[in-house]
């Protein structure tokens, strides 16, 4: 025991000891102080400038300026498409510790807001970090505040006022003026304002088609911000521009009649300026309030207008394909006049029209008229006047198909007619190497006469049977189809005759015959007055019609289900004494084109001469 | 029964033998506290000054009742003053205030007060009393086994608060004094050895969040928006102050609210954001003059105790000083550790004020000699 006290205490000079000691403990305390000067001296001294720069990063946060964007108006300068202010919370990543935690304070908050959590989290972690991602859209002015009082609770949530887009016009322009919903991950890379992402693009329509010119440009600002990221003052600023006002050729107030007229129906209407292609409406039905897409959309919504069997997000008028049926045999008998048939040649019709077919039992494949006892002695004109099948089967095949599709070409099917319209269908003009190219086979002249009466692979939307017709009409002037007024492109025309002025004159006058003569398939739906409407009617079957069924007797249209009727189809003009619009309607399943088209087409005819609209342009400038 | 006229006269001569350059530089770091904590609170002198300056006030009037006691009487005590700060320590589980997840505080008469602050100078007290009464020739045990006992048990209780920083800071004040009353240095090396193999142990007892702490302090940018936070707008605080500072209240770290907790343990990076490296090195230096002019007055004791206490409290101070500094400059991990004088918080206040008490009291009694008692 004493041996080992003297190892464990060396007290054996305790006054020196302690000096000792205590003086080897201030040497290590002078050392500790050196350590912590020199550690100061190289955060301060060495390392400033970088720490400096963090230090204002810290502070100084960018933040984008949502550009306001550019407003869409009618032929007169109405407005059809404006900006409203709105409230709107936005949550920024890397202003925030703990997303998942801000957002269930901002849920606690409140109760009643829509706000799924997993949702947003999923989008916070996809996009970039310093990308703000909205959370709810539109907010009561009473929520607002409550965020405003709450934001020390709620780390990287920012109140902001944002705009939304309004359409004036309702669900009557839908389909034609679009909407906007936020940026999806593939226009990303395009778009500049998909840093912001609570800016928004044009969906479809006018305002996919035009969204560059309509989105203006992104300001950003510099603020001061503390810890919470609130923002202290601003440090400097670049105005956000606003998008270009754009101007479109149609009249919302006849594009609305139009859509009136539809209400209850499935089709389009589609109604052009023989004279200079400018497009004055082009109606849908049903529609959808594009109003809704300004809120974000529930689920149930979205699906209920996606599963809807009247498929109100297609825009007919543009987007579906109809074969054109009967109203595309004045392209036909232009075709035939062309190909040196004369106007007065007669054909016999007695209600059907044989053909040699050896892969059939009897040897020969029968093509009805639609009149199954028989037009008898029928020319051009009664042809077009009554919509004689058999004679059109008759000239169709002596002219052959490559003939009719090339005027139907040159006329404008079968071609989209507005480029910039991204959900614009081109339709079909069928001929012998279009078969071959897409359906790998060759043609048969059973498909000429088909596509004689505009049946078979033939396929057109609306507005290509409005533009077709009005060149026809126009003595032949080709149009370049306008539907919005473009600060580029000019108002000169490519002025071109594109056919015999004498043929078409035949053919107007067949038109006339077919609408104001009695006997004529529109005739019901003439107007009596000093301004006069002309068309032509057309019913496209869209299903075949089996040799049984037929010796059954045909099923009444009205007596098969919605499905299965046939479209009814009308093209017209008017007036007829200087023709200066046409009007084509399209009637999804609607029976027959002097059922259902054809008193639709004499509203419209109506209501142009009657109200004679000023359809002027009312020019908007850009401010 | 104080014989009055003795009772003033004696009062006036402790007084007049008081060291006041101590004293002074006391008050300056307290002033510079203040400025801080004025700079903080936006001007607002109502809020943290007022209270600060109370409490130095409090502090003051500790440290001169500690002073007019007589030095013996100290002494006689200084094993119940040290009993009841640990049993003021032991209570804490079940009567004690929780906040931020650790239970540190306790009420007493409507002040809550962090017996572990002041446990740090009770330890002191009681080893330097140990020191002092043992021989030279004691055993193993006595002399080594029992003051490990005596310095682990409160070691252990602040652990369990949790509270690592200062429980590391009572260890090692207290480990110091095994040094400077003589322990063989063979031991000091066999313990450090010991303790550098006991660490993972230790590690499994660790909360998860002082895990993190630790993880973070070897790489801050671990996770820059959860531990690693505190470090890096820390260091982000000092670097941007530059040699001179971004000027008195103009700190936009601290202003702008960057800085968690800059009223208390951050409070030197507020400093150093505001008045630069010059403002740093001289508080560095006044601490240093502190401590040097502590020591100095140590050594002047003639009994082994007042040593033993006076160069114990200083090491005290000086470990909360350099623990602090250390982890706001990212030396050192973050373990909560106030900085003393200027830090906003009352028991560290308080218990610091405790400490020069005894310090100065030594000074003041520095040729009494104290009998050695049987512990």
């Amino acid at each position: 025991m004493k041996k080992s006290s003297k190892f464990i205490f060396q007290k054996y000079d305790t006054e020196n000891l302690i000096n000792r000691r205590a003086a080897l403990v201030t040497i290590a305390k002078a050392g500790v102080f050196s350590v912590l000067v020199g550690r100061l001296a190289y955060l301060q001294i060495a390392e400033n400038s970088n720490y400096k720069k963090l230090s204002d990063k810290n502070r100084i946060t960018h933040r984008f300026l949502e550009p306001e964007r550019g407003i869409i108006f009618d032929l007169q300068g109405r407005p059809m498409a404006i900006n409203k202010q709105k409230y709107e919370i936005i949550i920024i990543k890397e202003e925030t510790r703990d997303v998942e935690k801000s957002l269930v304070n901002l849920k606690s908050l409140l109760p009643h807001a829509n706000i799924d959590i997993e949702k947003i989290l999923n989008e916070v972690n996809s996009r970039k970090k310093f990308i703000p991602v909205g959370i709810i859209d539109d907010l009561t002015w009473e929520d607002f505040s409550k965020i405003n009082v709450n934001i020390h609770k709620l780390e990287g949530i920012y109140p902001q006022i944002g705009f939304k887009r309004y359409y004036t016009q309702g669900e009557s322009h839908s389909h034609l003026i679009g909407y906007v919903s936020p940026i999806s991950k593939n226009e990303e890379e395009s778009n500049p304002l998909s840093k912001l992402s609570t800016a928004k693009a044009g969906k479809i329509g006018v305002e996919k088609a035009k969204d560059a010119i309509l989105r203006g440009k992104l300001g950003n600002k510099n603020i001061e911000v503390n810890a919470n990221g609130r923002e202290i003052r601003e440090l400097d600023r670049v105005n956000s521009v606003q998008g270009n006002y754009i101007q479109l050729t149609i009249d919302s107030e006849l594009q609305k009649f139009c859509y009136e007229r539809l209400k209850g129906l499935s089709g389009s209407v589609s109604v052009i300026n023989v004279k200079n292609g400018e497009f004055y409406a082009l109606a849908s039905s049903p529609s959808y309030d594009p109003n809704i897409f300004s809120k974000s959309i529930s689920n149930e919504t979205w699906e209920n207008l996606l599963s809807d069997k009247y498929k109100p997000l297609i825009n007919k008028s543009i987007s579906n394909q109809y074969p054109p049926g009967s109203t595309i045999k004045p392209f036909v008998a232009l075709a035939a006049l062309e190909s040196g048939v004369p106007h007065k040649e007669t054909f016999f019709c007695d209600g059907k029209h044989l053909i040699e077919d050896t892969s059939l039992e009897s040897g020969y494949k029968t093509f009805h008229c639609w009149k199954k006892e028989g037009h008898g002695n029928v020319d051009m004109t009664k042809a077009i006047k009554v919509s004689c099948d058999v004679y059109f089967y008759q000239i169709a095949r002596r002219i052959g198909i490559n003939k009719i599709a090339e005027v139907c070409k040159r006329y404008g099917l079968g071609e989209k007619v507005f480029k910039s319209l991204y959900e614009e269908k081109s339709g079909v003009v069928p001929n012998k190497q279009w078969k071959l190219e897409n359906l790998g086979s060759r043609w048969m002249v059973g498909e000429t006469l088909s596509a004689g009466i505009g049946q078979g692979y033939f396929l057109t939307t609306a507005a290509q049977l409005s533009l077709a017709l009005a060149q026809l009409i126009n003595n032949g002037t080709r149009l370049s189809p306008k539907l919005i007024y473009d600060i580029e492109t000019s108002n000169v025309y490519n002025e071109r005759i594109i056919a015999d002025p004498k043929y078409l004159k035949i053919i107007k006058n067949a038109l006339d015959e077919a609408t104001n003569a009695p006997g004529g398939t529109s005739y019901r739906s003439r107007i009596n007055g000093k301004y006069k409407m002309a068309g032509k009617t057309g019913t496209s079957q869209v299903r075949a019609i089996s040799i049984k069924e037929r010796e059954e007797g045909l099923i009444k249209n009205k007596d098969l289900p919605w499905e299965k009727r046939d479209h009814g189809l009308f093209i017209g003009y008017g007036p007829t004494t200087d023709p200066k619009y046409a009007v084509s309607v399209i009637v999804e399943h609607g029976g027959s084109g002097s059922g259902s088209a054809a008193p639709i087409a004499s509203d419209i005819f109506k209501y142009l001469f009657e109200k004679k609209l000023h359809l002027k342009r009312n020019e908007i400038f850009n401010v | 029964m104080f014989n009055q006229y003795n009772f003033y006269s004696s009062a006036f001569a402790k007084l007049q033998s008081i060291n006041y350059p101590l004293l002074g530089l006391i008050t300056t770091l307290f002033f510079v506290g203040l400025a801080a904590l004025y700079s903080i609170s936006n001007g607002d002198f109502n809020s943290w000054p007022l209270k600060h300056s109370q409490r130095f006030i409090l502090g003051l009037m500790i440290f001169f009742l500690v002073i007019f006691f007589d030095l013996r009487l100290i002494f006689g005590y200084a094993y119940l003053i040290f009993f009841l700060s640990i049993i003021s320590l032991a209570i804490i589980p079940f009567f004690g205030i929780e906040s931020n997840g650790a239970t540190r505080w306790i009420n007493i008469a409507g002040i809550s007060l962090q017996p572990s602050e002041f446990v740090k100078y009770t330890l002191i007290l009681a080893l330097a009393k140990y020191f002092h009464s043992i021989n030279n020739d004691s055993g193993f045990i006595k002399t080594l086994i029992i003051p490990l006992i005596i310095t682990i048990v409160p070691v252990f209780l602040v652990i369990t608060q949790p509270d690592l920083g200062t429980a590391l800071i009572i260890l090692i004040g207290g480990i110091s004094l095994f040094w400077i009353s003589g322990l063989n240095y063979k031991y000091f090396i066999v313990g450090v050895f010991s303790i550098l193999c006991s660490l993972p142990v230790l590690w499994q007892y660790l909360k998860d969040y002082q895990k993190d702490r630790v993880l973070t302090f070897f790489n801050p940018e671990r996770d820059p928006l959860g531990n690693g936070y505190h470090i890096m707008q820390s260091k982000i605080a000092l670097g941007s102050g530059g040699i001179f500072g971004k000027g008195y209240m103009e700190g936009t770290q601290s202003h702008l609210n960057f800085l968690p907790e800059m009223q208390t343990d951050f409070i030197f990076t507020m400093l150093g954001e505001e008045f630069g490296f010059i403002g740093t090195l001289l508080l560095l230096l006044i601490y240093a003059a502190l401590i040097m002019i502590s020591i100095r007055l140590a050594l002047k004791s003639r009994s082994l105790f007042s040593k033993y206490l006076s160069l114990g409290v200083c090491n005290v101070f000086f470990i909360y000083v350099f623990v602090n500094i250390g982890m706001v400059t990212g030396l050192l991990p973050v373990v909560g550790v106030p900085l003393p004088f200027i830090s906003y918080g009352g028991s560290s206040m308080l218990a610091v004020m405790f400490g020069f008490g005894l310090l100065m009291n030594c000074y003041i009694n520095r040729n009494i000699i104290i009998e050695k008692t049987n512990y």
